[in-house]
């Protein structure tokens, strides 16, 4: 039977892979998809301590749940406004590395 | 009486009408527009003068809060947008130029539009008592303001710039839900006013989980406000962005940045455990962004850029403030603080529009000779300047000299000391703009410069002001929460 604990090692598991990617990759999109695993591991503990850490009545706590739907809501919006401007920066520069982002410079 | 979210609605209201308009209309000019949405936003500043603040604060269900201090921020957050709107106006024919279309003007009209969106989300902003609604009001802001900075797509400087800025903003983003996660684990309440009420009964075991919350969402903050060692996307941001968006980032995104700094703190420094290490961790954070913004705008030669980097260092001096909160004049001077830098930069800005219009850069040397070419404009941009640096009898000066003051009742020594010190180094960075309207002598091809009337008004409103309570500040002081 899996405890909090064990979703929460999970979560942060997560959350470093995807601090990580965002650290150590070059390609934006790669970068961009470390974003997103930082958005769904908060997603992935917030459901575990709702779920486990059950109010006096019995049930969980909604209110971490409903933070949930928005962290989803607001990541697509992120990802519809972010890879518009990747597709944009790639039309200009033909480029989606970040080494090549140089224009602006001391 | 209307209801205070109204005053919300009212603005997504505004923007979706606008958006329709631009969308099935088939003129050209996208100028009118721009005016309805100046008129829409007037009439809702209008409208916060009727509502009543509550008291108690809070309503209800907990996630709006209607005291003093957020209707001050909901003011503000009009009026910045307001002088954003006024500035994208001069600054039409460079988008037109940048934004590819198949019509002329086709892809400006977003242009406009965009920061009334942003607008509505500052004010939830300015309101919200929940992480919940923090969380969406902030997003709202960020992600409309990804577009705003990417806008121009035929310039690489502000493609990139929004590329910088998106992947920076989401990994703040990032850090700012997985804290929440942590704080709701631990005490089990996204409200803040429940998180208050629920804090002490927090067990010893859950602190370290507790703090490690606590630390992500002001790391997530620090990305917002730009407080060192957070700061670095700052001046590439600022340099790539379209003007308008720029001085519209410097202020609202800086403002609500604070509001929600002090709204979050508000709860965990009512426990004497956390106190200290929020305290330390302010004063680090206020330290090293002075030092950093101001030794790093000295080496400056744009102009776009040293405003970024003068950004970082007023950021350190409202940290100062919030580091000697403690003291009962300290929350004041920091919305003093931000009053005076609402005025300061957008007179700034507005004077930088036109000017690189004339000249085609945004560098110091654009500058030159601006007292011979246009005298008006160059003594706006003294008084601006010299309010930036905080010389006395300008507004800039009693805001640093009220927090300092504040700090000093909180024994900050060390941070006063260092904010004198910094202060020294600003005269001399902003000099350098002063320095190239009087003295340099302008180039030969250079055009007249010209303002438009909302332009001229604007820049007029703001000297005066900024003057005027730079003799009187208590007229300000007077109305501030």
């Amino acid at each position: 039977m899996p405890t909090l604990a064990h979703y929460l090692i999970v979560s942060g598991l997560l959350f470093s892979i995807g601090l990580a990617g965002v650290l150590l990759r070059r390609n934006i999109l790669i970068i961009f998809m470390g974003l997103e695993l930082m958005l769904n591991a908060a997603n992935l503990s917030l459901v575990a301590f709702s779920r486990f850490n059950l109010l006096s009545d019995g049930m969980p706590n909604y209110n971490g749940q409903v933070l949930v739907f928005f962290i989803i809501t607001v990541a697509a919006a992120e990802v519809a406004v972010g890879l518009a401007i990747i597709v944009a920066l790639f039309r200009a520069k033909q480029t989606t590395h970040v080494e090549d982002l140089t224009t602006l410079k001391f | 009486m209307i209801q205070p979210i109204a005053l919300e609605i009212i603005v997504v209201c505004l923007g979706i009408l606008l958006l329709m308009v631009e969308a099935f209309s088939s003129k050209t000019s996208k100028t009118p527009l721009a005016y309805a949405a100046i008129l829409g936003l007037s009439v809702v500043f209008v409208l916060t003068f009727f509502v009543q603040p509550s008291a108690a604060g809070l309503q209800e269900s907990g996630f709006y809060v209607l005291d003093p201090l957020a209707l001050f921020f909901k003011r503000f957050a009009l009026v910045a947008t307001i002088v954003t709107l006024v500035l994208a106006l001069d600054y039409l024919p460079i988008v037109q130029r940048l934004v590819p279309g198949e019509r002329p003007g086709a892809g400006s009209g977003e242009f406009f539009i965009l920061p009334v969106f942003t607008c509505a989300g500052l004010m939830w902003m300015a309101s919200a008592a929940d992480f919940i609604v923090i969380f969406c009001a902030l997003e709202l802001v960020t992600i409309s303001l990804y577009v705003q900075v990417a806008y121009l797509r035929r310039s690489i400087a502000s493609l990139e710039a929004g590329t910088k800025f998106l992947i920076l903003g989401a990994l703040s983003t990032g850090f700012f839900v997985y804290g929440i996660t942590w704080i709701f684990g631990t005490v089990g309440q996204t409200g803040l006013e429940a998180i208050r009420q629920a804090l002490p009964g927090v067990p010893e075991a859950a602190q370290p989980a507790m703090i490690f919350g606590v630390a992500l969402v002001l790391v997530a903050i620090g990305f917002k406000i730009a407080a060192a060692p957070f700061q670095f996307w700052v001046p590439d941001v600022y340099q790539g962005a379209p003007t308008p968006v720029t001085a519209y980032l410097a202020v609202a995104s800086k403002a609500a940045g604070f509001v929600i700094l002090i709204r979050v703190l508000e709860p965990f420094f009512t426990v004497i455990a956390f106190q200290e290490k929020l305290f330390l961790a302010l004063v680090l954070l206020a330290g090293l962004t002075l030092l950093f913004g101001n030794l790093a705008a000295i080496p400056q030669t744009n102009f776009k850029r040293l405003m970024g980097y003068s950004s970082v260092a007023h950021a350190g001096y409202l940290l100062v403030g919030l580091a000697a909160i403690g003291d009962a004049f300290a929350g004041r001077a920091v919305v003093f603080y931000l009053c005076g830098y609402l005025l300061m930069t957008f007179l700034a800005f507005l004077i930088l529009v036109p000017v690189s219009k004339a000249s085609g850069g945004d560098d110091i040397a654009n500058f030159n000779g601006l007292a011979r070419r246009s005298p008006a404009l160059a003594l706006a941009m003294l008084i601006a300047a010299a309010s930036l640096a905080g010389v006395p009898f300008t507004v800039g000066f009693f805001g640093k000299f009220f927090i300092f003051e504040a700090a000093m009742k909180q024994e900050l020594f060390g941070l006063v000391l260092l904010g004198v010190v910094t202060v020294a180094c600003g005269f001399y960075y902003y000099f350098k703009v002063i320095r190239a309207m009087y003295w340099q002598p302008a180039s030969e091809d250079a055009a007249p410069v010209q303002v438009s009337v909302l332009s001229r008004l604007a820049i007029a409103i703001c000297a005066v002001l900024i003057l005027v309570l730079g003799f009187y500040p208590q007229l300000l002081i007077q109305i501030l929460p």
